[in-house]
């Protein structure tokens, strides 16, 4: 066996004995052997297998618990956020209301106009208008409704829809009033559904049905800063001055129920009370914001 | 013992088989390829690491490759290919010595002849003369490690002996 052969074999660890005799008989044998010796000062640091396994396993954990699905909810949580924050917005109602003694102008997104009288609250929805002409309106408001779909008035006695048409809405504690001007208006209440020629009107007042006389003007009075009342009720005749002024009315020793026909301005307190109260024979005090009814 | 043939490794019995068996012999190549100063432990849990966040791609086969490239390319971003300096590691020195100071002279230049010596081998020759000579690995275990032929080992580890020899005798 050649020296070659004998320090190959060496390397690969895999001399039998006679060869290791043969191998120890090389003139280099012993520099081989300080090398070879020498050469274990170079051992690769102790790795200890256990040890930094068990290093590694925290790391590892947290790998197992991200699975796949761990983006895909990251994407769906932004997305959620988007469409609710999206939706929130378009769904958003706009909302009008007026004060005592105010009136406000507001135009609908299709050119329709509502004259919100005072102490009046519109409620309705831009976004879905097209699909959907709807307000909801708690108070009184004059339409003018441009012509097109379907245009529902809702209120809490009842629904009032329309086909491009002007009519008049009043709605306030157990008094429903609705006046067409032009066109056709339907009013659906609990009971019953009405249609209305222009110049018609309904009025129901704690759930009785009055029918209206013949409306021969061409816009509600309130508009000119007036309010008409037919056989009304006196308490609502009062709920309704105190729509227009900043007062309480107390009825002392007198008929709630009475019916009011006459009307009163918006613009004089005294000339309003006056309006109201010499028909019926009634005599008041004011004291402040506070007004007293009495019988004379 | 035969494995059930599995396609992927996330499995943390099999996964810790895998880092039991390959943990050392990576630490290894990357130490006699590398030398110390890039914390090769560091790299071989990195590698591991990346195995097991892949283990879905990896079937068991292929894991060892998979190391083993992934550590390489690990140390070759961290090195840039820096001077390899191998740590010249102290034996233990016997307190009381009967050798003469000559011998011990003697020993600690040759050490650092040898020293030198490793460093200029190609990484090739080192990696596989270290796991031969320190590590006492076959050629045949070498040849597997490094997904080489029995025959390149061979060349390797002789051609490694021979130029350490002649460089040593000429320093």
């Amino acid at each position: 066996m050649t020296r070659e052969e004998l320090i190959q074999k060496w390397l690969d660890h895999s001399l039998n004995s006679e060869e290791q005799k043969a191998f120890e008989q090389l003139e280099d044998y012993k520099d081989l052997m300080q090398l070879n010796n020498a050469l274990h000062s170079f051992k690769s640091p102790e790795f200890s297998v256990g040890k930094n396994y068990k290093a590694l396993q925290p790391n590892l954990k947290k790998k197992t618990t991200q699975t796949w699905y761990k983006p895909l909810l990251k994407v769906a949580a932004i997305l959620a956020i988007c469409f609710s924050v999206y939706y929130y917005t378009t769904t958003l109602d706009s909302s009008f209301n007026t004060e005592i003694a105010s009136q406000t102008t507001i135009d609908l997104p299709d050119t329709s106009e509502v004259i919100l009288n005072a102490n009046s609250n519109l409620v309705f929805n831009e976004n879905h208008w097209n699909d959907k002409r709807e307000v909801k309106l708690d108070g009184e408001a004059f339409f003018k409704v441009a012509k097109g779909k379907k245009f529902d008035v809702i209120t809490d006695n009842g629904v009032v829809s329309v086909l491009g048409t002007q009519f008049n809405v009043k709605q306030r504690d157990g008094y429903f009033e609705v006046i067409c001007y032009e066109g056709l208006v339907g009013v659906k209440t609990k009971d019953n559904y009405t249609e209305l020629r222009p110049g018609n009107g309904i009025k129901i007042i704690d759930g009785k049905l009055f029918a209206k006389e013949k409306e021969s003007t061409a816009q509600p009075a309130w508009l000119r800063s007036e309010s008409n009342f037919t056989n009304t009720p006196l308490k609502h005749v009062i709920k309704e001055l105190e729509n227009y002024y900043n007062i309480k009315v107390v009825i002392d020793k007198a008929d709630a129920n009475r019916l009011y026909t006459g009307s009163f301005s918006h613009k004089n307190l005294d000339l309003a009370l006056q309006s109201v109260t010499i028909p019926l024979n009634l005599s008041y005090s004011k004291s402040g914001t506070s007004i007293v009814l009495k019988r004379e | 013992m035969s494995q059930p043939i599995k396609d992927h490794i996330c499995e943390e019995q099999l996964f810790e088989r895998l880092y039991k068996k390959h943990s050392k012999n990576l630490h290894d190549f990357l130490y006699y390829k590398f030398g110390d100063h890039l914390n090769p432990s560091d790299k071989v849990q990195e590698a591991f690491i990346k195995l097991w966040q892949n283990c879905g791609k990896v079937s068991p086969d292929k894991a060892k490759s998979f190391l083993f490239t992934t550590a390489n390319n690990l140390m070759l971003n961290a090195v840039a290919h820096r001077k390899v300096v191998l740590k010249y590691e102290k034996l233990p020195q016997k307190k009381s010595t009967n050798e003469t100071p000559e011998f011990v002279l003697q020993e600690k230049e040759y050490h650092q002849k040898l020293q030198k010596a490793l460093s200029k081998l190609t990484e090739a020759q080192r990696v596989a003369f270290l796991m031969n000579r320190v590590e006492g690995k076959k050629f045949k275990e070498i040849a597997a490690l490094l997904d080489i032929s029995t025959k390149a080992v061979e060349k390797r580890i002789y051609g490694a002996l021979k130029k350490l020899r002649e460089d040593i005798d000429e320093l």
